[in-house]
Protein backbone atom coordinates (compact mmCIF):
# COMPACT_ATOMS: atom_id res chain seq x y z
CA UNK A 1 0.00 0.00 0.00
CA UNK A 2 2.95 2.33 0.62
CA UNK A 3 4.73 1.22 -2.42
CA UNK A 4 1.92 2.13 -4.83
CA UNK A 5 1.30 5.15 -3.15
CA UNK A 6 4.79 6.00 -3.20
CA UNK A 7 4.86 4.97 -7.16
CA UNK A 8 1.79 7.37 -7.50
CA UNK A 9 2.90 9.91 -6.31
CA UNK A 10 6.54 9.51 -8.20
CA UNK A 11 4.13 9.54 -11.45
CA UNK A 12 2.52 12.90 -10.45
CA UNK A 13 5.55 14.73 -9.33
CA UNK A 14 6.91 13.53 -13.02
CA UNK A 15 3.37 14.18 -14.63
CA UNK A 16 3.52 17.93 -12.82
CA UNK A 17 7.27 18.85 -13.79
CA UNK A 18 6.82 16.82 -17.43
CA UNK A 19 3.77 19.26 -17.93
CA UNK A 20 5.25 22.65 -16.07
CA UNK A 21 8.96 22.19 -17.99
CA UNK A 22 8.47 23.60 -21.59
CA UNK A 23 12.25 22.38 -22.39
CA UNK A 24 10.64 18.64 -22.68
CA UNK A 25 7.72 19.37 -24.44
CA UNK A 26 7.17 16.36 -27.04
CA UNK A 27 5.30 18.30 -29.63
CA UNK A 28 8.63 18.85 -31.68
CA UNK A 29 9.83 21.57 -33.75
CA UNK A 30 7.56 23.62 -36.02
CA UNK A 31 7.22 25.94 -38.91
CA UNK A 32 4.93 28.48 -39.83
CA UNK A 33 4.84 31.09 -42.55
CA UNK A 34 3.90 34.25 -41.36
CA UNK A 35 4.20 36.16 -44.57
CA UNK A 36 3.01 36.97 -46.88
CA UNK A 37 -0.12 35.15 -46.92
CA UNK A 38 -1.30 32.29 -49.07
CA UNK A 39 -2.43 32.94 -52.68
CA UNK A 40 -1.57 36.67 -52.07
CA UNK A 41 -0.64 38.60 -54.95
CA UNK A 42 2.84 40.68 -55.20
CA UNK A 43 2.86 43.69 -57.08
CA UNK A 44 5.08 46.08 -59.10
CA UNK A 45 7.54 43.45 -59.71
CA UNK A 46 9.03 43.37 -55.86
CA UNK A 47 10.62 40.91 -54.04
CA UNK A 48 8.88 38.19 -52.16
CA UNK A 49 9.69 38.86 -48.39
CA UNK A 50 8.74 35.69 -46.68
CA UNK A 51 8.60 35.40 -43.42
CA UNK A 52 8.68 32.46 -41.12
CA UNK A 53 8.59 31.15 -37.58
CA UNK A 54 9.99 28.15 -35.64
CA UNK A 55 9.46 26.53 -32.58
CA UNK A 56 11.78 24.42 -30.30
CA UNK A 57 13.84 24.75 -32.89
CA UNK A 58 17.23 26.50 -33.26
CA UNK A 59 18.33 27.79 -36.48
CA UNK A 60 21.65 28.15 -37.18
CA UNK A 61 24.05 28.39 -40.31
CA UNK A 62 24.18 26.00 -42.45
CA UNK A 63 27.77 24.17 -41.70
CA UNK A 64 27.71 25.72 -38.11
CA UNK A 65 26.05 22.84 -36.06
CA UNK A 66 27.51 20.24 -33.75
CA UNK A 67 28.26 16.87 -35.28
CA UNK A 68 25.75 14.66 -35.93
CA UNK A 69 22.07 15.55 -37.32
CA UNK A 70 20.29 16.98 -34.14
CA UNK A 71 16.05 17.04 -34.64
CA UNK A 72 16.24 20.96 -32.90
CA UNK A 73 19.04 22.46 -34.91
CA UNK A 74 19.31 23.25 -38.39
CA UNK A 75 17.93 25.71 -40.96
CA UNK A 76 15.26 25.83 -43.80
CA UNK A 77 15.78 25.29 -47.02
CA UNK A 78 13.48 27.00 -49.30
CA UNK A 79 11.68 25.00 -52.36
CA UNK A 80 10.22 27.27 -55.44
CA UNK A 81 8.08 25.20 -57.34
CA UNK A 82 9.65 21.96 -55.84
CA UNK A 83 13.44 23.25 -56.81
CA UNK A 84 15.54 23.97 -54.10
CA UNK A 85 16.65 27.36 -54.30
CA UNK A 86 18.25 28.87 -50.96
CA UNK A 87 18.96 27.61 -47.43
CA UNK A 88 18.93 29.80 -44.44
CA UNK A 89 18.61 30.50 -41.46
CA UNK A 90 17.22 33.56 -40.97
CA UNK A 91 13.62 34.51 -40.55
CA UNK A 92 12.68 36.72 -43.71
CA UNK A 93 13.65 35.47 -47.14
CA UNK A 94 13.55 37.70 -50.35
CA UNK A 95 13.09 35.84 -53.35
CA UNK A 96 13.07 37.70 -56.82
CA UNK A 97 10.96 36.13 -59.36
CA UNK A 98 9.79 37.01 -62.29
CA UNK A 99 5.85 37.17 -63.03
CA UNK A 100 3.92 34.01 -62.46
CA UNK A 101 2.19 32.07 -59.73
CA UNK A 102 4.69 30.28 -57.44
CA UNK A 103 4.62 27.54 -54.80
CA UNK A 104 7.08 28.29 -52.15
CA UNK A 105 7.61 25.20 -49.92
CA UNK A 106 9.82 25.69 -46.36
CA UNK A 107 11.32 22.78 -44.58
CA UNK A 108 13.31 22.35 -41.16
CA UNK A 109 16.10 20.67 -41.76
CA UNK A 110 18.98 19.02 -39.51
CA UNK A 111 22.48 20.92 -40.19
CA UNK A 112 23.53 18.01 -42.36
CA UNK A 113 20.93 18.84 -44.87
CA UNK A 114 18.27 15.59 -43.67
CA UNK A 115 14.74 16.73 -42.90
CA UNK A 116 13.22 16.10 -39.75
CA UNK A 117 11.52 13.03 -38.63
CA UNK A 118 8.28 13.85 -39.32
CA UNK A 119 8.57 16.32 -41.62
CA UNK A 120 8.06 20.03 -40.46
CA UNK A 121 7.37 21.82 -43.87
CA UNK A 122 4.86 24.84 -44.30
CA UNK A 123 4.11 26.27 -48.07
CA UNK A 124 1.93 28.88 -49.34
CA UNK A 125 1.35 30.49 -53.12
CA UNK A 126 1.79 33.47 -54.66
CA UNK A 127 1.48 35.43 -57.60
CA UNK A 128 3.93 37.91 -59.09
CA UNK A 129 3.09 40.63 -61.41
CA UNK A 130 4.56 44.01 -62.60
CA UNK A 131 1.47 45.70 -62.38
CA UNK A 132 -0.03 46.84 -59.22
CA UNK A 133 -1.14 44.27 -56.46
CA UNK A 134 -4.28 45.76 -56.53
CA UNK A 135 -6.87 48.18 -58.75
CA UNK A 136 -9.00 47.49 -61.78
CA UNK A 137 -7.27 48.18 -64.75
CA UNK A 138 -8.20 50.70 -66.93
CA UNK A 139 -6.96 52.37 -70.44
CA UNK A 140 -8.08 55.67 -71.74
CA UNK A 141 -7.32 57.72 -74.92
CA UNK A 142 -5.92 60.89 -73.86
CA UNK A 143 -5.21 62.60 -77.37
CA UNK A 144 -5.85 62.19 -80.97
CA UNK A 145 -3.10 64.08 -82.70
CA UNK A 146 -4.19 66.48 -84.44
CA UNK A 147 -8.25 66.68 -84.36
CA UNK A 148 -7.83 70.51 -84.75
CA UNK A 149 -9.41 73.20 -85.17
CA UNK A 150 -12.34 71.22 -85.87
CA UNK A 151 -12.45 68.42 -83.18
CA UNK A 152 -12.70 64.48 -84.91
CA UNK A 153 -12.03 66.02 -88.22
CA UNK A 154 -7.82 64.99 -89.30
CA UNK A 155 -6.76 66.77 -92.24
CA UNK A 156 -4.53 64.43 -93.67
CA UNK A 157 -3.52 60.71 -93.60
CA UNK A 158 -1.62 60.33 -90.53
CA UNK A 159 -3.20 60.16 -86.85
CA UNK A 160 -1.16 59.46 -83.66
CA UNK A 161 -2.95 58.24 -80.82
CA UNK A 162 -1.97 58.88 -77.29
CA UNK A 163 -3.18 56.79 -74.12
CA UNK A 164 -2.96 56.10 -71.04
CA UNK A 165 -3.21 53.52 -68.82
CA UNK A 166 -4.16 52.78 -64.93
CA UNK A 167 -3.61 49.94 -62.60
CA UNK A 168 -1.97 48.13 -64.76
CA UNK A 169 1.73 46.97 -66.28
CA UNK A 170 2.50 47.24 -70.29
CA UNK A 171 4.56 44.24 -70.60
CA UNK A 172 6.01 42.40 -73.85
CA UNK A 173 3.95 39.04 -74.06
CA UNK A 174 4.63 35.59 -74.38
CA UNK A 175 6.32 35.38 -70.83
CA UNK A 176 4.51 32.94 -69.72
CA UNK A 177 0.72 32.55 -68.03
CA UNK A 178 -1.05 35.65 -67.16
CA UNK A 179 -1.02 37.09 -64.39
CA UNK A 180 -3.48 39.84 -62.83
CA UNK A 181 -3.06 43.59 -63.57
CA UNK A 182 -0.22 42.77 -66.39
CA UNK A 183 -0.27 42.49 -70.08
CA UNK A 184 -0.32 44.56 -73.45
CA UNK A 185 -2.43 46.62 -75.51
CA UNK A 186 -4.64 45.29 -78.65
CA UNK A 187 -5.38 48.09 -80.75
CA UNK A 188 -8.30 47.74 -83.27
CA UNK A 189 -8.66 49.90 -86.89
CA UNK A 190 -12.21 50.14 -87.64
CA UNK A 191 -12.95 46.88 -85.86
CA UNK A 192 -9.92 44.81 -87.35
CA UNK A 193 -6.90 43.79 -85.46
CA UNK A 194 -4.20 46.36 -85.77
CA UNK A 195 -1.51 46.09 -83.63
CA UNK A 196 0.00 45.26 -80.34
CA UNK A 197 1.48 48.13 -77.98
CA UNK A 198 3.32 46.68 -75.23
CA UNK A 199 4.98 49.88 -74.28
CA UNK A 200 3.92 53.69 -73.47
CA UNK A 201 3.87 55.34 -76.78
CA UNK A 202 1.67 56.69 -79.22
CA UNK A 203 0.11 54.82 -81.73
CA UNK A 204 0.65 56.14 -85.55
CA UNK A 205 -1.94 55.27 -88.04
CA UNK A 206 -0.92 56.26 -92.01
CA UNK A 207 -2.22 56.39 -94.93
CA UNK A 208 -5.91 55.83 -93.60
CA UNK A 209 -8.76 56.45 -96.26
CA UNK A 210 -11.02 59.86 -95.92
CA UNK A 211 -13.99 58.76 -94.33
CA UNK A 212 -14.46 57.94 -90.56
CA UNK A 213 -12.55 55.61 -88.77
CA UNK A 214 -13.20 54.22 -85.08
CA UNK A 215 -9.76 53.10 -83.02
CA UNK A 216 -10.07 50.62 -79.95
CA UNK A 217 -7.28 49.91 -77.75
CA UNK A 218 -8.26 47.45 -75.15
CA UNK A 219 -5.80 45.54 -72.41
CA UNK A 220 -5.49 42.30 -72.59
CA UNK A 221 -3.56 39.49 -70.51
CA UNK A 222 -0.09 37.91 -71.59
CA UNK A 223 -2.21 35.43 -74.05
CA UNK A 224 -3.72 38.08 -75.85
CA UNK A 225 -7.29 38.08 -73.76
CA UNK A 226 -9.41 40.44 -73.05
CA UNK A 227 -9.49 41.21 -68.94
CA UNK A 228 -12.54 40.73 -67.07
CA UNK A 229 -13.78 42.83 -66.56
CA UNK A 230 -12.97 44.29 -70.01
CA UNK A 231 -10.78 47.65 -70.04
CA UNK A 232 -11.13 49.48 -73.27
CA UNK A 233 -11.54 52.56 -75.00
CA UNK A 234 -12.69 53.79 -78.42
CA UNK A 235 -12.46 56.39 -80.56
CA UNK A 236 -13.87 58.09 -84.01
CA UNK A 237 -12.29 60.45 -86.24
CA UNK A 238 -12.77 61.40 -90.03
CA UNK A 239 -10.18 61.59 -91.94
CA UNK A 240 -10.12 64.56 -94.79
CA UNK A 241 -7.49 64.59 -97.15
CA UNK A 242 -7.13 67.40 -100.05
CA UNK A 243 -5.14 65.22 -102.45
CA UNK A 244 -2.74 66.88 -104.75
CA UNK A 245 -2.88 66.19 -108.79
CA UNK A 246 0.21 64.78 -109.70
CA UNK A 247 0.99 67.00 -112.96
CA UNK A 248 3.90 64.70 -113.82
CA UNK A 249 1.91 62.36 -115.84
CA UNK A 250 0.72 65.87 -118.11
CA UNK A 251 4.15 67.49 -117.97
CA UNK A 252 5.77 64.34 -119.73
CA UNK A 253 2.67 64.25 -122.66
CA UNK A 254 3.62 68.31 -123.13
CA UNK A 255 7.21 67.21 -123.23
CA UNK A 256 6.38 64.76 -126.21
CA UNK A 257 3.87 67.23 -128.17
CA UNK A 258 6.80 69.86 -127.84
CA UNK A 259 9.35 67.82 -129.31
CA UNK A 260 7.22 66.82 -131.70
CA UNK A 261 6.36 69.86 -132.74
CA UNK A 262 10.28 70.88 -132.55
CA UNK A 263 11.18 68.12 -135.11
CA UNK A 264 8.47 69.43 -137.30
CA UNK A 265 10.08 72.92 -137.56
CA UNK A 266 12.94 71.06 -138.04
CA UNK A 267 11.27 68.83 -140.97
CA UNK A 268 9.98 71.94 -142.32
CA UNK A 269 12.73 74.10 -142.32
CA UNK A 270 15.59 71.99 -143.63
CA UNK A 271 14.11 69.48 -145.85
CA UNK A 272 10.38 70.93 -145.87
CA UNK A 273 11.63 73.63 -147.29
CA UNK A 274 13.73 71.68 -149.88
CA UNK A 275 10.43 69.64 -150.45
CA UNK A 276 7.88 72.76 -150.85
CA UNK A 277 10.78 74.28 -153.19
CA UNK A 278 10.96 71.07 -155.17
CA UNK A 279 6.91 70.82 -155.36
CA UNK A 280 6.06 74.29 -156.65
CA UNK A 281 8.94 74.08 -158.67
CA UNK A 282 7.09 70.66 -160.41
CA UNK A 283 4.24 72.73 -160.72
CA UNK A 284 5.58 75.29 -161.98
CA UNK A 285 7.43 73.19 -164.93
CA UNK A 286 3.67 71.62 -165.56
CA UNK A 287 1.82 74.74 -166.06
CA UNK A 288 4.94 76.32 -167.80
CA UNK B 1 27.98 55.17 38.99
CA UNK B 2 31.84 55.35 38.20
CA UNK B 3 31.68 51.68 36.52
CA UNK B 4 29.36 53.58 34.38
CA UNK B 5 31.30 56.21 33.50
CA UNK B 6 33.83 54.38 31.15
CA UNK B 7 30.68 52.87 29.53
CA UNK B 8 28.78 56.16 29.00
CA UNK B 9 32.21 57.22 27.52
CA UNK B 10 32.20 53.83 25.40
CA UNK B 11 28.97 53.95 24.98
CA UNK B 12 29.16 57.17 22.29
CA UNK B 13 32.23 55.61 20.52
CA UNK B 14 30.22 52.59 20.16
CA UNK B 15 27.16 53.88 19.27
CA UNK B 16 29.15 55.67 16.89
CA UNK B 17 30.93 52.76 15.53
CA UNK B 18 27.36 51.42 14.99
CA UNK B 19 25.99 54.30 13.03
CA UNK B 20 29.15 53.99 11.04
CA UNK B 21 28.60 50.52 10.24
CA UNK B 22 25.25 51.27 9.73
CA UNK B 23 25.38 53.60 7.03
CA UNK B 24 27.97 51.48 5.51
CA UNK B 25 25.32 48.92 5.61
CA UNK B 26 23.24 51.11 3.86
CA UNK B 27 24.84 52.87 1.23
CA UNK B 28 25.96 49.26 0.50
CA UNK B 29 22.37 48.65 0.34
CA UNK B 30 21.18 51.18 -1.27
CA UNK B 31 24.02 51.06 -4.07
CA UNK B 32 23.00 47.13 -5.00
CA UNK B 33 19.63 48.26 -4.33
CA UNK B 34 20.02 51.27 -7.09
CA UNK B 35 22.36 48.73 -9.56
CA UNK B 36 19.67 46.29 -9.85
CA UNK B 37 16.75 48.83 -9.62
CA UNK B 38 18.78 50.19 -12.99
CA UNK B 39 18.74 46.67 -13.88
CA UNK B 40 15.12 46.36 -13.95
CA UNK B 41 13.51 49.62 -14.67
CA UNK B 42 15.41 50.40 -17.71
CA UNK B 43 12.84 50.31 -20.33
CA UNK B 44 14.07 48.99 -23.91
CA UNK B 45 14.39 52.63 -26.84
CA UNK B 46 14.45 52.34 -30.31
CA UNK B 47 15.66 54.58 -32.45
CA UNK B 48 16.08 54.38 -36.51
CA UNK B 49 19.35 56.41 -37.34
CA UNK B 50 19.03 56.08 -41.10
CA UNK B 51 17.26 57.33 -43.49
CA UNK B 52 16.45 60.48 -41.84
CA UNK B 53 13.16 61.30 -41.76
CA UNK B 54 11.59 62.41 -45.14
CA UNK B 55 14.51 62.02 -47.00
CA UNK B 56 14.35 60.83 -50.65
CA UNK B 57 15.15 57.63 -51.95
CA UNK B 58 16.50 58.47 -55.05
CA UNK B 59 17.53 56.99 -58.80
CA UNK B 60 14.95 53.62 -57.81
CA UNK B 61 17.76 52.34 -55.34
CA UNK B 62 16.59 50.45 -52.12
CA UNK B 63 16.40 52.43 -49.13
CA UNK B 64 19.09 51.25 -46.74
CA UNK B 65 17.58 51.31 -42.95
CA UNK B 66 20.00 51.46 -39.98
CA UNK B 67 18.51 51.54 -36.06
CA UNK B 68 19.92 51.32 -32.53
CA UNK B 69 18.85 49.46 -29.86
CA UNK B 70 19.41 49.32 -26.04
CA UNK B 71 18.49 47.44 -23.34
CA UNK B 72 16.92 44.87 -25.63
CA UNK B 73 18.87 41.47 -26.12
CA UNK B 74 17.07 39.98 -30.16
CA UNK B 75 16.82 36.59 -29.95
CA UNK B 76 15.52 34.15 -32.43
CA UNK B 77 12.27 33.41 -31.73
CA UNK B 78 11.24 29.78 -31.24
CA UNK B 79 14.03 28.14 -29.65
CA UNK B 80 14.61 25.27 -27.92
CA UNK B 81 13.38 25.47 -24.18
CA UNK B 82 12.83 29.16 -24.50
CA UNK B 83 11.48 31.48 -21.84
CA UNK B 84 10.27 34.66 -22.42
CA UNK B 85 12.33 37.68 -21.19
CA UNK B 86 11.01 41.31 -21.03
CA UNK B 87 13.94 42.59 -22.20
CA UNK B 88 14.26 40.21 -24.76
CA UNK B 89 13.04 39.12 -28.47
CA UNK B 90 12.74 40.41 -31.90
CA UNK B 91 11.89 43.16 -34.10
CA UNK B 92 9.22 43.47 -36.80
CA UNK B 93 9.41 45.67 -39.85
CA UNK B 94 6.59 47.31 -41.68
CA UNK B 95 6.93 49.09 -44.75
CA UNK B 96 3.67 51.34 -44.86
CA UNK B 97 1.05 48.74 -43.40
CA UNK B 98 2.90 45.56 -44.88
CA UNK B 99 4.61 43.20 -42.64
CA UNK B 100 7.83 42.86 -44.50
CA UNK B 101 11.30 42.03 -41.93
CA UNK B 102 11.24 39.78 -38.82
CA UNK B 103 15.02 40.77 -37.32
CA UNK B 104 16.98 38.89 -34.56
CA UNK B 105 20.13 41.60 -35.07
CA UNK B 106 20.36 44.64 -34.88
CA UNK B 107 21.97 44.84 -38.42
CA UNK B 108 21.54 47.48 -41.10
CA UNK B 109 18.59 46.14 -43.72
CA UNK B 110 17.80 46.91 -47.14
CA UNK B 111 14.27 47.64 -48.59
CA UNK B 112 12.92 47.78 -52.26
CA UNK B 113 10.45 50.62 -52.41
CA UNK B 114 7.96 52.04 -54.96
CA UNK B 115 7.88 55.22 -55.90
CA UNK B 116 6.02 57.43 -53.81
CA UNK B 117 5.65 58.36 -50.40
CA UNK B 118 6.27 55.29 -47.29
CA UNK B 119 6.73 54.72 -44.07
CA UNK B 120 9.01 52.52 -42.16
CA UNK B 121 8.24 51.16 -38.88
CA UNK B 122 10.07 49.07 -36.78
CA UNK B 123 8.41 47.46 -33.52
CA UNK B 124 10.13 45.33 -31.41
CA UNK B 125 8.02 42.40 -29.74
CA UNK B 126 9.05 39.62 -27.65
CA UNK B 127 9.66 36.08 -28.04
CA UNK B 128 6.47 34.87 -28.74
CA UNK B 129 5.37 38.15 -30.63
CA UNK B 130 3.62 40.03 -28.33
CA UNK B 131 4.25 43.96 -28.17
CA UNK B 132 5.83 45.10 -25.19
CA UNK B 133 4.27 47.01 -22.60
CA UNK B 134 4.89 50.00 -23.33
CA UNK B 135 5.36 49.29 -27.20
CA UNK B 136 8.64 50.28 -28.17
CA UNK B 137 8.68 51.08 -31.76
CA UNK B 138 10.52 53.76 -34.02
CA UNK B 139 9.25 55.04 -37.60
CA UNK B 140 10.57 56.96 -40.51
CA UNK B 141 8.69 58.64 -43.53
CA UNK B 142 10.56 58.34 -47.10
CA UNK B 143 9.99 59.66 -50.11
CA UNK B 144 11.09 56.83 -52.88
CA UNK B 145 11.48 58.02 -56.96
CA UNK B 146 13.32 57.12 -59.74
CA UNK B 147 15.08 60.19 -60.31
CA UNK B 148 17.60 61.75 -59.23
CA UNK B 149 17.61 63.75 -55.13
CA UNK B 150 18.59 66.90 -56.56
CA UNK B 151 18.98 69.39 -59.40
CA UNK B 152 15.69 71.47 -60.62
CA UNK B 153 14.21 69.54 -63.74
CA UNK B 154 14.86 71.34 -67.12
CA UNK B 155 13.38 70.50 -70.58
CA UNK B 156 14.91 72.66 -73.58
CA UNK B 157 13.89 72.17 -76.82
CA UNK B 158 16.40 71.42 -79.65
CA UNK B 159 14.82 71.45 -82.43
CA UNK B 160 13.21 72.67 -84.60
CA UNK B 161 14.57 76.11 -84.19
CA UNK B 162 12.54 79.23 -83.21
CA UNK B 163 10.72 80.67 -86.25
CA UNK B 164 11.88 77.69 -88.44
CA UNK B 165 9.58 77.04 -91.72
CA UNK B 166 8.27 73.37 -91.68
CA UNK B 167 6.13 71.09 -93.56
CA UNK B 168 3.07 69.37 -91.96
CA UNK B 169 4.91 67.16 -90.25
CA UNK B 170 8.17 67.65 -87.84
CA UNK B 171 10.20 65.93 -85.37
CA UNK B 172 10.88 67.51 -81.94
CA UNK B 173 13.78 66.85 -80.57
CA UNK B 174 14.29 68.33 -76.61
CA UNK B 175 17.12 67.91 -73.76
CA UNK B 176 16.06 66.75 -70.17
CA UNK B 177 17.71 66.90 -67.06
CA UNK B 178 17.25 65.85 -63.75
CA UNK B 179 14.24 64.18 -64.32
CA UNK B 180 13.89 60.45 -65.17
CA UNK B 181 10.68 59.39 -67.42
CA UNK B 182 8.89 56.49 -66.46
CA UNK B 183 5.24 54.74 -67.62
CA UNK B 184 2.58 56.79 -65.84
CA UNK B 185 0.33 53.97 -65.27
CA UNK B 186 -1.70 55.53 -62.31
CA UNK B 187 1.74 55.32 -59.25
CA UNK B 188 1.45 58.23 -57.28
CA UNK B 189 3.54 61.46 -57.82
CA UNK B 190 7.44 61.35 -56.72
CA UNK B 191 9.76 64.02 -57.28
CA UNK B 192 11.83 64.03 -60.39
CA UNK B 193 10.00 61.46 -62.31
CA UNK B 194 6.91 61.75 -64.71
CA UNK B 195 6.75 62.05 -68.08
CA UNK B 196 6.61 64.43 -71.51
CA UNK B 197 3.70 66.22 -73.16
CA UNK B 198 3.77 67.56 -76.00
CA UNK B 199 1.72 70.54 -77.77
CA UNK B 200 0.92 72.59 -80.06
CA UNK B 201 -0.36 75.67 -79.31
CA UNK B 202 -2.07 75.24 -76.34
CA UNK B 203 -3.81 71.69 -76.50
CA UNK B 204 -1.51 68.68 -75.66
CA UNK B 205 -1.23 66.03 -79.05
CA UNK B 206 1.11 63.48 -77.55
CA UNK B 207 2.66 62.22 -74.21
CA UNK B 208 5.65 59.99 -74.63
CA UNK B 209 8.49 58.78 -72.20
CA UNK B 210 11.05 58.76 -74.90
CA UNK B 211 14.00 60.71 -74.86
CA UNK B 212 14.64 60.17 -78.67
CA UNK B 213 13.14 62.60 -81.37
CA UNK B 214 9.22 62.82 -81.75
CA UNK B 215 7.14 63.22 -84.85
CA UNK B 216 4.45 65.59 -85.16
CA UNK B 217 2.52 65.07 -88.10
CA UNK B 218 -0.83 66.88 -89.55
CA UNK B 219 0.49 70.03 -87.73
CA UNK B 220 -1.73 72.83 -89.16
CA UNK B 221 -0.65 75.48 -91.51
CA UNK B 222 0.29 79.14 -90.20
CA UNK B 223 2.37 80.51 -87.49
CA UNK B 224 1.90 78.31 -84.51
CA UNK B 225 3.69 77.18 -81.62
CA UNK B 226 5.31 73.83 -80.57
CA UNK B 227 5.58 72.82 -76.99
CA UNK B 228 7.25 70.46 -74.41
CA UNK B 229 6.70 70.07 -70.75
CA UNK B 230 7.62 67.28 -67.94
CA UNK B 231 4.69 66.21 -65.64
CA UNK B 232 4.20 64.46 -63.30
CA UNK B 233 2.48 60.52 -63.26
CA UNK B 234 -0.70 62.06 -63.06
CA UNK B 235 -0.45 64.54 -65.83
CA UNK B 236 0.11 67.60 -63.13
CA UNK B 237 2.09 69.78 -64.88
CA UNK B 238 5.60 70.75 -62.66
CA UNK B 239 5.74 73.83 -60.91
CA UNK B 240 8.87 75.06 -62.16
CA UNK B 241 8.85 76.87 -65.82
CA UNK B 242 12.37 75.56 -66.72
CA UNK B 243 10.24 71.81 -67.25
CA UNK B 244 8.35 73.60 -70.12
CA UNK B 245 9.82 75.32 -73.04
CA UNK B 246 8.24 76.35 -76.30
CA UNK B 247 8.86 77.44 -79.56
CA UNK B 248 7.23 79.07 -82.71
CA UNK B 249 7.30 77.91 -86.21
CA UNK B 250 5.78 78.12 -89.52
CA UNK B 251 3.81 75.63 -90.99
CA UNK B 252 3.54 75.96 -94.41
CA UNK B 253 1.15 74.05 -97.09
CA UNK B 254 2.30 70.81 -98.50
CA UNK B 255 3.87 71.28 -102.11
CA UNK B 256 4.08 68.62 -104.62
CA UNK B 257 7.30 70.43 -105.87
CA UNK B 258 9.87 67.41 -106.20
CA UNK B 259 12.81 66.60 -108.24
CA UNK B 260 10.88 64.71 -110.77
CA UNK B 261 8.12 67.85 -111.29
CA UNK B 262 11.24 70.14 -111.01
CA UNK B 263 13.26 68.18 -113.65
CA UNK B 264 9.79 67.41 -115.72
CA UNK B 265 8.51 70.98 -115.65
CA UNK B 266 12.30 72.17 -116.62
CA UNK B 267 12.65 70.25 -119.89
CA UNK B 268 9.19 71.26 -121.01
CA UNK B 269 9.92 74.90 -120.70
CA UNK B 270 12.77 74.11 -122.17
CA UNK B 271 11.67 72.38 -125.31
CA UNK B 272 8.60 74.91 -125.34
CA UNK B 273 11.15 77.66 -125.91
CA UNK B 274 13.36 76.04 -128.16
CA UNK B 275 10.22 75.80 -130.51
CA UNK B 276 9.19 79.37 -130.26
CA UNK B 277 13.03 80.10 -131.56
CA UNK B 278 12.65 77.92 -134.29
CA UNK B 279 9.09 79.16 -135.08
CA UNK B 280 10.59 83.10 -135.23
CA UNK B 281 13.80 81.96 -136.98
CA UNK B 282 11.16 79.84 -139.49
CA UNK B 283 9.39 83.51 -140.26
CA UNK B 284 12.49 85.22 -140.12
CA UNK B 285 13.61 83.68 -142.91
CA UNK B 286 11.03 82.94 -144.96
CA UNK B 287 10.37 87.24 -144.28
CA UNK B 288 14.25 87.15 -145.68
CA UNK B 289 13.06 84.95 -148.91
CA UNK B 290 10.23 86.39 -149.49
CA UNK B 291 12.00 90.23 -149.75
CA UNK B 292 14.58 88.58 -151.83
CA UNK B 293 12.72 87.44 -154.31
CA UNK B 294 11.09 90.74 -154.72
CA UNK B 295 8.61 91.72 -152.41
CA UNK B 296 5.76 88.72 -152.75
CA UNK B 297 5.89 86.07 -150.52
Amino acid sequence: MRTAALALAGVLIVLVFGLSMPGVRAAGPTLTIVSPADHVVIGNGTSVAVIFVVSDFNLTPPGTGGPGPSPTEGHVDVYVDGVLTIAVSQETIDLSLASGTYTILLRLVSDNGTALSPDVTSSITVTVTQGPAVGTPRIQISYVEITYPTPGLVLGRDVTISFRVTDFALVPPGRGEPVPNEGHVAVFLDGVYYMSVMAFRPIPFSDLVDGEHTVTVRLVDDAGQALTPDASDSVTFRIQFAAIVDINPYLSITQIVLAGAIFIVLFYRQRGGNLLKILSARFGGKNA
Amino acid sequence: MRPQAPTARQHPEARRRSTMLALVALMSLLGVSLSSSTAVAAAPSLTIVSPANGAVIANGTSVLVDFLVSNFAFVQPGRVGQIGSPNEGHANVFLDTQYIRLLTAVEPFSLPVTSGAHTIRIQLVADNGTLLNPDVSASVGVVATHGPDEGAPRLKILSPTPLEATGHGIYVSYRIENFTLVEPRGQPNAPSEGHVQLLVGTDVVMEVIQYEPVLLVSLPEGDITIGARLVNNDDTVLANPSASATVAIHVVASSSVSLPLVSNGGIALLLAFILVVLILRRRKLAARDANARGGSP
